[in-house]
């Protein structure tokens, strides 16, 4: 497709799949020509489970090797950096007083002012995830939170909360762009990147997620929408109908995975005959549980 | 002298962790590993349905998710009294497959690669600090690119596991009775045709280069050996016409192997941050609070114990009892069982794949009993894993988690013997006190995983000054 046709808040989706490519394709021509140039980015783990930095090892055009060696000076990441130790640690902070943009995956655990997730030490000192996110993201061009852990505390901040995580906007006074998600899908990150590298901030919805991704429910795109609007429901998993009653959360999340589709774009929950979850949305886990539900009473709100 | 090394963080491992070694004449003599992230996840699921805990427990862990939808399936399973169909467990079993293959390469390429080859320094994330590099330049550039290149085979994996499990990280295929689709013909062939390059990647490019690091790194076939016992749950096995693909449920200390019997399993707390009614259970009775000020306590590491002794699990541990590899117990042969594993693993996809019948569905419409207990213990990637839970009034009243990195990183235990990890770094050489790379290339070779043992570590209080060299 052709690159000026795209427009990040263009309702059809086929541009909204194609978006993330075509971008990132700009990307390149412009570095290429001297227009742009890479931006350092530094990856930080935080309180979960490096799954996000996982999914980004999984997204093809753009890949993990594109990203490091055509659109981004990639400083540190903890899953994947060949130093270690306090040279790892230096490596981290040796951005502070450079143009860096910030991508943050994992909640902030406050417990014991912080103590529950130590990222590393620097000259004999624990550095907790709190004083690193607090550290880095006060002073980066554009902080990024990527999964639910991030944009909202997610699962590390299921109840009763033992490490009393939070979102990484909780502890910083600036705007951070977020990629609810679990995992984030490697074009919702991808794209917002490629976004940032060349227009500056994408256009972002009232609680600061791309529009570019999150301004669809789910449901309203759903293969499986005549099923529910004829009523026609599934009753266990594996079935081909509309899965609401077994506790679909996609007619409250918004995300592009029945048009996207994940790994390859091979396939995405719902095809798998299984509900939604809600993963992309706020308040994931506790606020969409339970996941499976057999009790097939849940009504249909008219 | 002995001078103290502290390692932190240790990168290329998923999660957070820390080393404590003390030096004496270039050897390790004393060691401790510490996890640095506590999320207190079995707390987290009591009074959520039974049913959650498949979707939910895979967040413990994101390079390792389709482990813990594993062993959580086979617990509900367990307290449900619901056997699965021969035709559903080589569907889940292939699920579980592929994550072992994702997982083996990345941790080859991605995590141990960089100890070993230098990788372009033009590159910031591959910043080498040490000189250790072996490798004549025309094979270290042979290297160089698999590292690339395997970025296509590892994600491919994950592509395998979604045509089946719908997603990968945190998929949502595996579930009670086998997994929740249909596997029609085209998502066979699709999974048969990936298999396919991922199984000529593991065998023309992956082991030739894991063989290239064991010839310019021989010495790491004399080190890191820990105690030699070895532990699996079983995987792959008792199919009712395929008998056991790989390995059963077997223990080997002292030269012998024998049967593996669960209920010999404890955890101990002596030396860990916690307290409980007493220092030693069972996986179904204990229930620790945390006491930082514990005296006596150093880590926050619990023991998991098979007969009071300290185990090594994982591929070495499986290959070992399974017959397929018995040439030592090291840091080199830990390495090398890995990639033989991802081999042996691949044809084992095979067979299952061979076995499919399409189109058949292993769901049906569960309910959840009042009360129930059940666990459920399998061999996954890193090694032997287990799921214990408790159903009351049908929500989860109990979970306990024993995961392959706490046998392999545990603390000491009552009778003061060291975990299996600490125990594996005792009597290294250590050359360049401010580069000690024989420490973390022998912490890797356990392919530490403190995501997932998280729920019994947490770092905290520990911010005592200790003389940092590193």
């Amino acid at each position: 497709m052709n690159k000026n046709n795209v427009s990040i808040t263009c309702p059809e989706y086929n541009a909204r799949l194609n978006a993330a490519a075509s971008l990132v394709d700009t990307v390149k021509k412009q570095i290429r020509q001297g227009v742009l140039r890479k931006r350092n980015l530094v990856w930080l783990e935080l309180t979960g489970c490096s799954g996000n930095i996982i999914s980004l090892l999984d997204g093809s055009n753009p890949d993990f090797k594109y990203l490091i060696s055509q659109m981004t000076h990639f400083i540190y990441n903890n899953s994947l950096s060949a130093s270690e130790g306090q040279k790892a640690m230096e490596q981290l902070f040796s951005v502070l007083g450079s143009d860096y943009i910030l991508a943050v995956e994992g909640a902030v655990a406050t417990k014991n002012n912080g103590l529950y997730n130590i990222i590393g030490r620097m000259n004999g000192k624990p550095i907790t995830a709190l004083e690193a996110v607090k550290t880095l993201g006060e002073k980066a061009a554009y902080v990024i939170a990527i999964g639910a852990c991030a944009t909202h505390g997610g699962v590390s901040a299921a109840r009763p909360n033992p490490s009393e995580s939070v979102s990484v906007q909780s502890v910083l006074n600036r705007k951070v762009i977020k990629l609810p998600g679990c995992p984030c899908h490697p074009d919702w990150f991808m794209g917002t990147l490629a976004h940032i590298l060349l227009y500056g901030e994408p256009e972002l919805d009232s609680r600061d997620r791309p529009l570019l991704f999150y301004s669809t429910l789910i449901h309203d795109r759903c293969p499986r929408r005549s099923y529910f609007d004829k009523g026609i429901f599934a009753e266990k998993l594996g079935d081909k109908t509309c899965m609401f009653k077994l506790g679909c959360r996609g007619p409250v999340t918004r995300i592009d995975c029945p048009t996207r589709k994940w790994n390859q774009y091979v396939n995405w929950p719902i095809e798998d005959d299984t509900p939604c979850i809600g993963c992309a949305q706020f308040g994931f886990p506790d606020a969409m549980e339970p996941f499976i539900s057999y009790d097939t009473t849940r009504e249909v709100k008219k | 002298m002995i001078k103290k090394i502290v390692v932190n963080p240790v990168t290329r491992i998923s999660g957070f962790m820390e080393i404590q070694a003390d030096v004496e004449n270039n050897r390790v003599v004393d060691a401790k590993t510490e996890g640095l992230l506590f999320r207190g996840f079995e707390k987290m699921l009591n009074g959520r349905s039974p049913f959650d805990a498949v979707y939910f427990t895979q967040r413990i862990c994101g390079i390792c998710s389709t482990a813990h939808s594993m062993a959580s399936t086979l617990a509900l399973e367990d307290a449900m009294g619901v056997v699965p169909s021969e035709q559903g467990r080589y569907l889940r079993d292939i699920l579980h497959g592929c994550e072992f293959l994702q997982n083996h390469i990345r941790h080859f390429y991605q995590y141990t690669i960089p100890d070993f080859v230098k990788l372009p320094q033009d590159y910031p994330l591959f910043k080498a600090e040490h000189n250790d590099f072996r490798l004549p330049k025309e094979k270290n550039d042979i290297l160089v690119k698999d590292y690339f290149d395997s970025l296509d085979l590892s994600r491919s994996s994950h592509e395998m596991l979604a045509v089946l499990g719908g997603k990968a990280p945190h998929n949502h295929g595996v579930f009670i009775g086998g997994i929740t689709t249909q596997a029609t013909t085209d998502k066979i062939v699709k999974i048969k045709s990936i298999l396919n390059s991922i199984f000529q990647f593991i065998n023309n490019r992956m082991l030739p280069d894991v063989y290239t690091i064991a010839e310019y790194y021989r010495d790491y076939f004399y080190i890191g050996r820990g105690y030699g016992n070895l532990l699996s749950f079983g995987c792959f096995n008792g199919y009712k016409n395929l008998g056991t693909l790989y390995v059963d449920p077997l223990v080997y200390v002292g030269g012998k192997t024998s049967e593996f019997n669960p209920d010999n399993i404890t955890e101990e707390i002596d030396y860990a941050w916690y307290k409980d009614r007493q220092n030693e259970d069972k996986p179904f009775e204990a229930n620790p609070e945390a006491d930082m000020s514990k005296p006596g306590a150093y880590s926050w590491v619990k023991a998991p114990r098979y007969n009071k002794i300290p185990f090594e699990t994982g591929p070495l541990a499986r290959q070992w009892l399974s017959g397929d590899y018995r040439n030592g117990i090291s840091t080199m042969d830990r390495t090398i069982a890995r990639a033989l594993e991802a081999r042996k693993i691949a044809l084992i996809m095979n067979t299952l794949l061979e076995n499919l019948v399409p189109g058949v569905s292993v769901q049906k419409e569960y309910s959840i009993p009042e009360t129930a207990v059940g666990k459920g213990l399998i061999d996954t990637t890193r090694g032997a894993l287990g799921h214990w839970l408790k159903i009351n009034s049908q929500v989860i009243s109990f979970y306990q988690i024993i995961t392959p990195s706490a046998w392999n990183l545990s603390t000491r235990s009552s009778n003061g013997m060291k975990g299996t990890a600490e125990q594996a770094l005792i009597g290294i050489p250590v050359r360049d006190i401010n580069n000690p790379v024989e420490i973390g290339r022998t912490i890797r070779s356990f392919d530490p995983c403190i995501s997932c043992a998280t729920h019994i570590y947490t770092g905290g209080m520990h911010i005592n000054t200790i003389q940092v060299v590193i």
